[in-house]
């Protein structure tokens, strides 16, 4: 699945918007979809994403002004309508790019961004073009400069035109997210959405990395799940090892489930000191059976010792693993 | 968290208490194995995804070892349910992509990017193939949820197993000290 796009750092928000785009095309197993598998390998905000991040802003207001437009039903077919027209779609284009910026702004101001706020920012999409008729040569010098990236922008607004009529009905059923849209970002609620998935993945990726032991140095995503995966095998086969030490041990495994009391460090000893009465008494004849108890004794003490550092070293990681899974559900 | 993975785990050992006197090795190794697996997965209750599919794997294997061990009711549905999610086959949905993508203009910068997504997705892939149950999670954020819970649960299970295998193999060297002083005795006397 699209992990990857997930991962970008936080710049690119046009990342998540296409990706979403490929996210879908996959789930509906679509191959019809053209434009939409195209739209992947382009996204430019990936791992080298400071590099990019001028051009996919540029893109991404691009973007959330072509989707934010289409969010209202009348603008449906404005967007469809840009769709087959190149030098049509750039002077759309550009206005909007001027227009997104304003309306970011204003919905960075309103601070919490839901399905209803963006509506007064399509309003003002809607009034401004009439406007903004008059600044062509603004739209001129915002064409050249994007004249180098049109034939990406030409498949992206066409993939977002056709992802929009999906989305016109999915964006009432998106469940809200009360998150604040940073400055320069796109204000649609399916970015945020995105966005927030993006964000709690990338929180979850640092709780493993603070789990698994010298994860904290590595930078990358790929790197730290093959650190991860290491982790989890190695854990596995430790298990499997320890299993068969404990079967070669010995041939009786006996625990007394009575004495295992509260304290972790009674109840491994007491487990294990009941396993070798039981051993004993297969062993050996009954009226020797006193002294093998307090034959164990004495090792059993020193043995306790010397596992007490061990298990209180046992017991601080007992704390800390079962903080974790206590601060995962509580994130959850 | 310790104390309960313990007292499953011995009760999953009690079950296997009257074929105990197994005489290979690797079957007396599997029980434990099997037992110390389902006592962790019984643990979560069938909350998470890896739990369920764990005691679905060691159902097939050990049907009888599973119901004991499981609380009764949930044991039915869990064994029985199998999760439902087609697995899409890689090499269909890798060629159509290819074809998809063969005509595209990509710069140098896209290339990087796109090379670092695909190792992510690699990599997620065989994090999927590690963690029990990992094919049937359809999206990433669970998928790392439910390794941050195994991994968690696997650490307790070393570490109680350890504990335990060295108790029991500092206490059998023990007895073997004491078992040979003891027959020296007997043969003395």
């Amino acid at each position: 699945m699209d992990l990857s796009g997930r991962f970008g750092a936080r710049s690119g928000d046009g990342v998540p918007f296409r990706e979403a785009t490929a996210l879908e095309s996959l789930h509906l197993g679509g191959g019809g979809e053209e434009f939409r598998q195209m739209v992947p390998p382009e996204n430019a905000g990936g791992f080298t994403a400071l590099l990019e991040l001028p051009p996919t802003q540029a893109v991404e207001l691009l973007h959330s002004s072509s989707s934010s437009a289409s969010q209202a039903t009348t603008l449906h077919s404005l967007g469809t309508l840009s769709f087959p027209s190149n030098p049509l779609l750039m002077e759309r284009a550009s206005r909007f790019s001027v227009i997104a910026t304003e309306n970011q702004q204003n919905g960075n101001v309103s601070g919490e961004t839901t399905t209803t706020s963006s509506v007064p920012s399509n309003e003002h999409i809607k009034t401004e073009p009439a406007e903004t008729e008059t600044c062509d040569q603004a739209a001129v010098e915002k064409q050249s400069n994007r004249c180098g990236k049109r034939k990406e922008l030409d498949k992206k607004v066409k993939s977002s035109t056709k992802k929009k009529s999906k989305s016109s009905e999915e964006n009432e059923k998106l469940p809200y997210v009360h998150v604040r849209a940073r400055r320069g970002q796109a204000t649609d609620s399916h970015s945020l959405a995105e966005r927030a998935r993006r964000e709690k993945i990338n929180a979850r990726m640092k709780l493993l990395q603070e789990l698994v032991p010298g994860c904290d140095k590595i930078q990358g995503t790929a790197l730290v799940l093959d650190e991860i995966i290491n982790h989890v095998q190695s854990l596995q086969r430790q298990v499997e090892m320890l299993s068969m030490r404990l079967a070669s041990v010995n041939p009786r495994i006996d625990f007394n489930l009575d004495t295992i009391l509260a304290s972790e460090n009674g109840s491994l000893m007491d487990g294990s000191f009941s396993e070798q009465s039981y051993h004993h008494r297969q062993l050996q004849q009954p009226p020797s059976q006193q002294w093998p108890f307090d034959g164990l004794n004495q090792p059993v003490w020193g043995r306790e010792e010397n596992q007490d550092h061990g298990n209180d070293h046992n017991n601080l990681m007992v704390g800390s693993a079962s903080l974790h899974p206590n601060q995962v559900k509580m994130e959850l | 968290m310790k104390e309960e993975f313990l007292k499953k785990w011995q009760m999953g050992l009690q079950i296997y208490r009257p074929l105990i006197d197994n005489t290979s090795v690797s079957e007396r190794r599997k029980a434990i194995k099997l037992s110390a697996d389902v006592a962790m997965a019984s643990l979560r209750k069938g909350t998470t995804c890896w739990s369920r599919a764990l005691i679905q794997k060691t159902a097939t294997e050990d049907n009888f070892l599973v119901r004991q061990m499981l609380s009764g009711i949930k044991a039915e549905t869990l064994i029985n349910k199998k999760l439902p999610k087609v697995m899409c086959h890689r090499k269909i949905v890798r060629r159509s992509k290819k074809i998809l993508r063969r005509r595209q203009s990509r710069s140098a910068i896209e290339e990087v990017a796109a090379k670092a997504r695909k190792l992510v997705k690699k990599k997620t892939q065989g994090l999927r193939n590690v963690v029990p149950g990992g094919e049937f999670m359809s999206n990433d954020v669970l998928l790392i949820q439910e390794t941050l819970d195994y991994i968690v649960s696997l650490q307790t299970q070393v570490n109680v197993m350890r504990s335990i295998v060295d108790a029991a193999e500092a206490g059998s060297e023990r007895t073997a000290y004491y078992l040979g002083k003891l027959k020296f005795a007997i043969e003395d006397g």
